[in-house]
């Protein structure tokens, strides 16, 4: 309980430093705004050009679109700790103050960064879902709206374990690596697609390595009332777990990094 | 059994070169910040520690604040190992690194003392009391409201040390905490630093490479060079050892005195001042004294002490630092 309201109050504390600077938060705002729009853009123009990919209409699209925007941002937004400031609280030394803190690293971490101006892009996610929604006629039964805030929220966990990886790194070499973010953002310019437009290699990273599949497509799926790839309906609850599978896995690793952490400079 | 206790303390980094011509791969070369360093402290002691850049210090610190784990040797603080069980530990200690903060850098910064009491789970009564006491020692009453970014470093340095205080900590690690402070401000965190000491006993362990603040607090000084302690004692005791020149400016009321001193001992001018450096081991200072008499009747002079800077500087060369 301490910890959430430590969280709560670590939170609006960042948020005050960041409106010291009101105009450059106000610009950097309508930025992401047009930055997540564009992407927006590429889906529109593939459903106005196509209409159908495979067998996944243009609301569908805008479907899973949305469910990667919603879920790609709200990591972003809470966790900016670890999904962006991480590798520079290592150059700077801060992780060393987190370290002389009777309070978890991690949980220092997560509390260290927030990122507000997000809320546009998660925004854009939005609109894209109620879209979707629309288009694709998707009957909301309390059953789907419980399997879309599973899948949103086992998203983020998985992506949030996937910048841990990026972090476990920095821990080791004190300089961020480039290749996790093939998973990261790669993974998300990837998995706002339907996962089986891709050829079996992609859809397999996606399944085993990095589960977008299980955590996203898997629940979007079954939303939309598609034949769920030939699985039972029950699975479209538990393989988004997957998310939070990882999410436990580099928690446990992040701390055993921290071990061998040796600290920059005097 | 002594409130720190270290013994035998190990710790080497691998250090990747850069990628030499025609070779794979970089090499790696394994540096050796530590080589088995032991002391003791005792509660409410107030200890320096100095030494060259490079020579251990700060892993030592990082190692008893339990942010490095040592690869050999051990280590207790009041009975605690330092790495192990980290959260619990850390409660015991604060911990001031001179060039980073540990505070909020846009805020105002009694906004972050009230995070650090969150942090530190401090109730609330005791949190108001300290905080109460620590500003007005530190003359922080004024500055509550103002962000950290708006300080300047002797207000931010005093800032910082309020918060390391806040949880009323029995160990103090400062790291170089008087770097780039003005001459004022050195002296009111000296004082700050002796009243804390005084009034509630806190075991007080620095670094530094300003002898002032060793000479106006510390009762004792570790030297650490490539890793190992190459002296730990009383402070006069070092600048004994290591007493080397010395210098004397005479003024004669007759123009040209004529001076009988032995060769080691070199004479210059300064306009109508006559300066001497001789070393007090070779030439003891009360013959110097009857030597000076002898040549005229002095109208003044002056002893200027040893410059402490120059001093371990010579120290450092004649350990082959």
């Amino acid at each position: 309980m301490n910890t959430v309201k430590l969280y709560i109050r670590s939170m609006s504390m960042l948020i005050k430093s960041q409106l010291q600077y009101p105009l450059s938060f106000f610009m950097q705002t309508i930025a992401q705004l047009i930055m997540e729009g564009g992407e927006m853009m590429a889906v529109i123009l593939i459903v106005n050009r196509f209409e159908e990919v495979q067998e996944w209409t243009g609301g569908d699209l805008f479907f899973f679109f949305g469910m990667m925007s919603v879920s790609f941002y709200l990591t972003e937004l809470f966790g900016r700790g670890i999904t962006g400031d991480f590798p520079s609280m290592v150059r700077s030394g801060r992780l060393d103050t987190f370290l002389v803190r009777p309070r978890g690293v991690l949980t220092q971490v997560i509390c260290g960064g927030v990122d507000p101006r997000r809320i546009t892009c998660i925004a854009v996610g939005v609109a894209a879902l109620v879209m979707g929604s629309r288009m694709s006629a998707i009957l909301w039964t309390p059953l789907k709206v419980l399997a879309l805030t599973e899948s949103i929220a086992m998203s983020c966990l998985l992506i949030m374990g996937l910048f841990m990886i990026e972090a476990i790194f920095c821990i080791h070499s004190v300089k961020s690596v480039e290749l996790v973010n093939a998973l990261t953002y790669g993974g998300r310019s990837a998995c706002q697609y339907p996962i089986d437009i891709y050829p079996r290699p992609l859809r397999m990273l996606f399944t085993v390595i990095a589960p977008f599949a299980l955590t996203l497509h898997v629940p979007a799926a079954w939303i939309l009332g598609k034949p769920l790839y030939g699985l039972p309906t029950w699975t479209a609850f538990v393989t988004p777990l997957s998310g939070i599978v990882v999410f436990v896995l580099m928690t446990f690793l992040f701390h055993r990094g921290i071990r061998f952490y040796r600290s920059t400079g005097s | 059994m002594s409130f720190i206790e270290v013994d035998d303390l190990k710790k080497s980094f691998i250090v990747r070169k850069k990628r030499e011509k025609g070779k794979l791969f970089r090499e790696k070369q394994t540096v050796e910040a530590l080589k088995g360093v032991s002391f003791e402290v005792e509660k409410g002691d107030l200890v320096g520690y100095i030494g060259p850049n490079g020579a251990g210090k700060s892993t030592t610190v990082k190692i008893l604040s339990g942010i490095l784990t040592p690869d050999g040797g051990e280590a207790s603080v009041g009975g605690r190992v330092p790495w192990q069980d980290r959260k619990e530990y850390v409660k015991h200690i604060g911990v001031v690194f001179g060039q980073r903060s540990q505070l909020w850098w846009d805020v105002p910064i009694i906004d972050s003392y009230s995070l650090l009491k969150d942090i530190y789970k401090i109730s609330k009564s005791d949190y108001e009391s300290r905080l109460k006491e620590l500003s007005e020692a530190l003359q922080l009453e004024e500055l509550m409201r103002t962000p950290l970014r708006l300080l300047s470093l002797g207000q931010r340095m005093r800032a910082e040390l309020c918060g390391s205080l806040l949880h009323r900590p029995e160990l103090l690690f400062l790291d170089e905490p008087t770097i780039g402070l003005d001459a004022v401000s050195k002296l009111a965190l000296r004082d700050f630093l002796k009243w804390e000491n005084r009034e509630y006993g806190t075991t007080i362990m620095l670094t530094t490479h300003d002898m002032e603040d060793i000479a106006a607090l510390c009762s004792r000084v570790m030297v650490l060079g490539h890793g190992k302690k190459l002296f730990d004692g009383k402070l006069p005791d070092l600048l004994e050892k290591f007493d080397t020149i010395r210098t004397v400016s005479v003024k004669y009321e007759t123009d040209d005195p004529v001076l009988d001193m032995p060769e080691s001992v070199k004479t210059g001018r300064n306009g109508d001042e006559i300066v001497i450096t001789y070393s007090p081991k070779e030439f003891p200072t009360p013959e110097l004294l009857k030597a000076l008499q002898n040549a005229g009747k002095i109208r003044e002079m002056t002893l200027q002490p040893e410059n402490i800077d120059h001093l371990i500087a010579s120290m450092y060369k004649e350990m082959d630092l």
